[in-house]
């Protein structure tokens, strides 16, 4: 009896390790064989789950007192589809759903669809509202099925969106990231498909490492970046005024935070609505501040004029002849006004916009000095955070011509991005110090981990003693110069320098009646808090910067110092005094 | 068999029976709680959803109006420029926001 027990026993044991055998090798070539398979079949599985409802994670603008404001969310309604087998009488059911849908469905299309008897699921309407989308549920019309749909929403509409940038279908059928943030932070903002329907079991059984460390959550999240919504507004409807005041072919500005390079604001006149890309031009999807290079004029005198004082070939108090005009290499170079100034000193190049000035200063320099200043100006890409980012065309700098060089020291011959520009620019209002422009300044995790991003990188180009010389002759621009002297601010220094560019006409040459006008302006002058750069290309019956971009550099700054509450840096009285400098408003 | 049966009041089968019985019983309950985490875990992201939808509404608003009180042309509206400004040493109480 013990003999036979122990002979079932042994039978079960051996039964049991045959099973164990078979499922162990059942493992083999399930996990190892044909593994990958398997994992491709179980995403698809996954995706098949999520309905294609489409994810993404969100962009913010920043306002002031740091609460976030979406620039791209998601938006939830629904979509119809029909099954054309199955409806009875096409007419009765649009006559149903038009008053709900009308916007997105015709009655042709409609009744196209509904012909197609050899399908089964057509999608007639998409993007219903939460209530229509229920109550064309509730008509529970046979053949009608409304699903839940989700799509990309930018609710400022036009609101910084050649920054914040658009999605599109690529190569395959998964909505990515096209142009600006979307497509520079593609990588954080996408979302994978099984997010929404996640087995916990199965997550729990196949990546038990997943739940110490999820790779995905360390990755995927929202972005939060350094616009601020409000003075982005501004400086968009300064833009639009100033491009359609004098029919300009484009307008642009820049709004930065002089010391960290922080962008408030980055806009471009024309622009385009995130929602509504039906008739959306392709050239106007990039970002030309970025993109786009220009001759920008006498706003480069002020770099020039720091270089000189950095390297020691001039000093403020030197004086040269100014003639008018200079012949270099056989081609004449003049001042903006053809006369001569006699002897003068070196403010008197900023304050008068003179070019004879800024190429004697370029003589002065050498060539040599001159092309290591400008190529640790713009000799780099800036690193932005934002797709496509243009390089400056500095190729007159690597020639012997010395009309190169004098030319390049009033921005004309070398083509430079506006945000190269501004960062160049940037370094006389931050002691001679780049810093690294950007647009984002956090990613929150999935996790829930909020992470900081590091744009601490710095450029010294200047020192600081030269750069506040030429802060001081920046700053009697507006003092002395702008209106006649009536811009000046009693309470507040501004450094400001204007440009007009003669265009390039393609031939070689330059158009003599055809302008691009750029603005360049921080403040306080001498701790500024911001750097505001503007430009309009190609603006009608107007000569100069001065007349298209003053108002609307002046619009900003105050709206800047009310918005921001910027303490006055001049003008006051200690804190004892009642009132001080009644100015007469023009 | 004999030993089994001297230590427990009932037969091997019914153990191994009632252990299945109760495996089973365990695994239908696990698939009970897995579709319903799935459910909840469904309803809830499309709550969340459907909230962030409605915020960005609300969001689009505050753009609206900040886009209109921008554009707005005071002097059309019936507001005059000041005859004098008055620079003083006082605290802007645009500053606490």
């Amino acid at each position: 009896m013990r003999a036979q027990f122990r002979l079932r026993i042994r039978l079960v044991l051996a039964l049991v390790v045959l099973a164990a055998l078979f499922i162990f090798v059942r493992l083999y070539f399930v996990q190892i064989v044909h593994g990958a398979e398997y994992a491709q079949k179980a995403d698809r599985q996954f995706a098949a789950g999520g309905s294609g409802l489409f994810d993404r994670g969100a962009i913010y603008f920043m306002r002031k007192d740091g609460t976030f404001i979406s620039a791209a969310t998601l938006a939830t309604g629904f979509l119809v589809a029909i099954n054309p087998q199955t409806i009875r009488d096409p007419e009765a059911v649009y006559a149903a759903l038009a008053p709900l849908a009308s916007s997105t469905l015709t009655h042709d299309a409609f009744l196209a669809a509904a012909a197609k008897k050899n399908q089964v699921h057509i999608e007639v309407a998409h993007r219903l509202s939460e209530e229509n989308g229920r109550t064309l549920s509730s008509l529970d019309e046979p053949g009608v099925q409304v699903l839940r749909e989700r799509w990309r929403y930018y609710p400022g509409d036009t609101l910084a969106a050649q920054s914040i940038g658009i999605v599109t279908y690529g190569s395959g059928d998964t909505l990515t990231g096209r142009t600006g943030l979307e497509a520079a932070y593609d990588g954080t903002l996408s979302r994978s498909g099984d997010s929404l329907y996640k087995n916990f079991f199965a997550e729990l059984f196949s990546n038990v490492g997943n739940l110490l460390v999820n790779a995905r959550d360390a990755r995927e999240g929202d972005i939060v970046t350094t616009i601020e919504p409000e003075v982005q507004t501004r400086l968009e409807d300064d833009l639009a005024k100033v491009t359609k005041r004098y029919s300009s072919k484009e307008s642009g500005g820049i709004i930065m935070d002089s010391a960290t390079g922080a962008i408030l604001a980055l806009a471009s006149y024309p622009s385009y609505n995130g929602n509504d890309l039906q008739k959306v031009e392709g050239a106007l999807l990039g970002n030309p501040l970025v993109e786009h290079v220009h001759e920008f004029g006498s706003i480069m005198k002020p770099l020039t004029m720091t270089a000189a004082l950095d390297a020691g070939v001039i000093t403020p108090a030197t004086t040269y002849n100014d003639t008018g005009c200079i012949t270099v290499n056989t081609r004449q170079i003049c001042n903006w006004d053809l006369k001569a100034r006699g002897v003068i000193p070196m403010k008197q190049i900023i304050v008068q916009s003179l070019n004879v000035g800024a190429a004697w200063i370029a003589t002065e320099l050498g060539q040599e000095k001159f092309r290591a200043y400008f190529t640790a100006l713009f000799g780099q890409k800036t690193g932005i955070d934002l797709p496509s980012e243009g390089r400056a065309l500095l190729g007159n700098l690597s020639k012997p011509q010395q009309i190169g060089y004098d030319t390049a020291a009033f921005g004309q011959g070398i083509a430079i991005t506006p945000l190269q520009m501004v960062r160049a620019l940037g370094a006389l209002a931050n002691g001679g110090v780049m810093v690294q422009p950007h647009l984002v300044s956090a990613v929150r995790l999935s996790s829930g981990i909020v992470r900081q991003l590091d744009w601490s990188e710095r450029v010294p180009v200047f020192s600081a003693t030269a750069t506040r010389e030429t802060t001081e002759m920046m700053t009697a621009v507006v003092d002395e110069k702008l209106q006649d002297g009536k811009a000046r601010i009693p309470t507040m220094s501004v450094a400001a320098k204007t440009g007009t560019a003669q265009l390039t006409d393609g031939r070689g040459g330059y158009h003599t009646d055809r302008f691009f006008h750029s603005f360049v302006g921080f403040f306080p002058s001498y701790s500024p808090r911001f750097i505001v750069l503007l430009y309009t290309n190609d603006p009608q019956h107007v000569t100069y910067a001065a007349d298209t971009l003053s108002p609307s550099f002046l619009d900003l700054v105050h709206f800047l110092i009310d918005y921001y509450a910027v303490p006055p840096d001049r003008g006051l009285p200690a804190p004892s005094g009642a009132t001080s400098s009644p100015r007469a408003i023009p | 068999m004999h030993k089994v049966h001297s230590f427990l009041p009932f037969s091997f089968l019914s153990l191994v029976s009632g252990t299945a019985a109760v495996l089973v019983v365990a695994y239908i309950g696990l698939i009970a709680v897995v579709m319903s985490y799935a459910a909840l875990t469904v309803e809830f992201s499309q709550s969340v959803k459907n909230d962030e939808a409605a915020v960005a509404t609300l969001e689009s608003r505050y753009l609206v109006s900040v886009a209109r009180t921008t554009s707005l042309d005071y002097a059309a509206t019936g507001y005059a420029k000041p005859v004098v400004e008055l620079f003083v040493p006082a605290q802007s109480v645009t500053a606490f926001r």
